[in-house]
Formats: structure tokens, sequence, C-alpha cells
């Protein structure tokens, strides 16, 4: 149930990257950049994130620990990253910019999308 | 016991100048921890005199019950929060563990059993065999209670008597590690205890 939830939100997430590359082809060729969050001591790094929509976040989980990087409201979702694992999120117009770990609830992030 | 007190009084004026009190610091807890766990098997000084692949065993002993409880919680537990903090003792727990082994074939070590691990694992049978008796509300309390028991002990001994103790950089470094793992928990465990109250 737990990966269920976790493999289904990754699609979500991988769709919403998509069509946000889609509708701004121009934006995100111009000024798309990848930004690294990582996860280090049950700590997100940096805990606030300054973004430009179409630009990437990228997060690592430098921990042994498995995380996730979630909206809030499960708007968006890395999945399970366990030791070593990275996974991407495109910025869209819209998307939620509170985000924690589903797996420790006591992490908690955000973003500042302009 | 006044031999005893006698003897720490020279070792804490002897050092509480260098050490900052860390040696009193590491004393207490081991001592501490000696009369919850293991009563009179063994003292503090026999916990501190242990060697890395008991140390290990001890830790990977701790993990694996962390993870019997929590698998009881999964079987036992209609309350999502409780289920979802099993279902993140169990993942984290074997993380920590598989790290732990993969450690121990590189440094073609294996862990040894003792006392403290055994004393340990005859508390959880207790334990589990207590709270299998219990369901809803009633077991949701034990475990969450029991979880911030757990860790704050288990918490208690790796930091004051296990790493100070170890020889091994990459043990201790692997310890530090699980130790910032099991003190995350014990904050988890902490809201846990208040939301099923
Ligand atoms: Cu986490």
């Amino acid at each position: 149930m737990c990966s269920d939830f976790s493999r289904r939100h990754i699609l979500i997430a991988g769709a919403a990257a998509s069509v946000a590359a889609l509708t701004n082809p121009a934006k995100a060729e111009v000024r798309s950049k990848i930004h690294d969050v990582r996860i280090k001591d049950f700590v997100y790094v940096p805990d606030t994130l300054h973004v430009h929509v179409g630009d990437t976040i990228r997060w690592i989980n430098d921990d042994l620990a498995p995380h996730t990087a979630t909206a809030l409201e499960f708007g968006w979702d890395t999945g399970e990253l366990k030791r070593g694992e990275s996974a991407e999120v495109v910025v869209s117009e819209n998307m939620e910019t509170a985000y924690f770990c589903v797996f420790h609830p006591h992490m908690k992030a955000q973003l500042v999308i302009s | 016991m006044v031999a005893f007190k006698g003897c720490y009084a020279l070792v804490y004026r002897t050092y509480m100048r260098e050490t900052g009190g860390l040696l009193m610091k590491k004393l207490i807890s081991a001592l501490a921890v000696a009369a919850a766990f293991i009563g009179a098997q063994a003292t503090a000084q026999d916990i501190a005199n242990m060697s890395d692949t008991e140390f290990a065993h001890i830790a990977y002993t701790a993990d694996n019950i962390d993870i019997r409880y929590a698998h009881l919680a999964l079987a036992l537990s209609d309350n999502p929060e409780i289920k979802k903090f099993a279902k993140t003792m169990i993942s984290d727990h074997e993380a920590v563990n598989e790290a732990a082994l993969e450690l121990l074939a590189k440094l073609g070590a294996t862990a040894q059993d003792n006392a403290v691990s055994q004393a340990l694992n005859e508390r959880a049978d207790n334990i589990i065999n207590e709270f299998s008796q219990l369901r809803g509300a009633a077991f949701d309390k034990a475990y969450a209670e029991n979880e911030l028991a757990y860790h704050q002990e288990v918490n208690a001994l790796v930091e004051g008597t296990m790493i100070p103790n170890i020889d091994n950089a990459e043990v201790k470094a692997l310890f530090e590690q699980g130790l910032k793992i099991f003190k995350a928990h014990e904050k988890h465990a902490e809201m846990m205890v208040k939301s099923v109250q």
C-alpha cells in the first residue's frame, strides 16, 4: 500500500513535470536551472529554496535512512529515496511550496517560487 | 557501593578538568543503562569494556527488536499514525542493519553475542507477549509509550556508553549515524505519545 502510494505520486510528479516543460518551452530553455537539495542528518539543505518556474529541483539523500520530499497536501512527491538515491521535480507555477518527509514528518522545508 | 563511590570520586576529580565532565556523563549513563537493561548480570564497566563486535551485536539486536515491535503494531493497530510510524521504524532500522552488515563484512568481522543482547531480547519477548494481549487504544498507547522509552534508553546506551568506547573509526561513524536516526525516532515517538493520549 505504501509503495503504491509512492509510485502513484512519482507518476503524478513526472506528469506535472512534462506538462510544465511542454507549456513553457521558452522559459525552460532560457533560465531553467537545476537546484540540489541534500538530505543529511534528517534535514533538507537548504530548507528554504528559491526557484523559478521551469527549474528542476533535485533531492539527494545522503542519510542511511530512507526519506521523501512530499508536498504537504500531496500534490507532488519524490517517492522513497534510499541512501544515495536522488529524484527530480520540475517547478510548475501552482505547485505546493511546503513539503515534508512522509517517513519523518518533523522534517519540513519550503520552496519560494518567483 | 561505598568503595565504588570513592573510586568514582577519585576518577571524577582526576579527569574532570581535562574532559569537561564527559567521563562523568559517561559513567552516569552507563550506570543508568546497566540498571535498566541488565540488572545484576553485568556492570557498567562490563559494558564499557566490551569489544566493537559486541557493540555491533547489541545495536543489531536493538534494531531487530524495534522491527519486531513494529510488525506487532502493523498486525494489531488500526490507527493510521501508528501504522505509519511502525513502517518507518521497519525501513529505518532495516537500513541501519543493512549498513552494519556491510561494514562487518568489509572489516571481516562477525557480531558477537553477549549478555546485554540477551537481556534486551528477553525483555522484548516479555513486552511482545504482554502487548499482544492488548487491542485498540490500549495497544496504541502502550506501543507509543514503549517506543519513546525504548528509543530514550537505547540512545542513552549508544551515546553515553558505546560510542565513547568504540575502537574502530568506521564502526564509530556508523554508530553516530545510527544515533541520529534513533534520535529522530525519539522525537517522532514523543509526538506520537501525545497524539494517542
Ligand atoms: Cu525521512
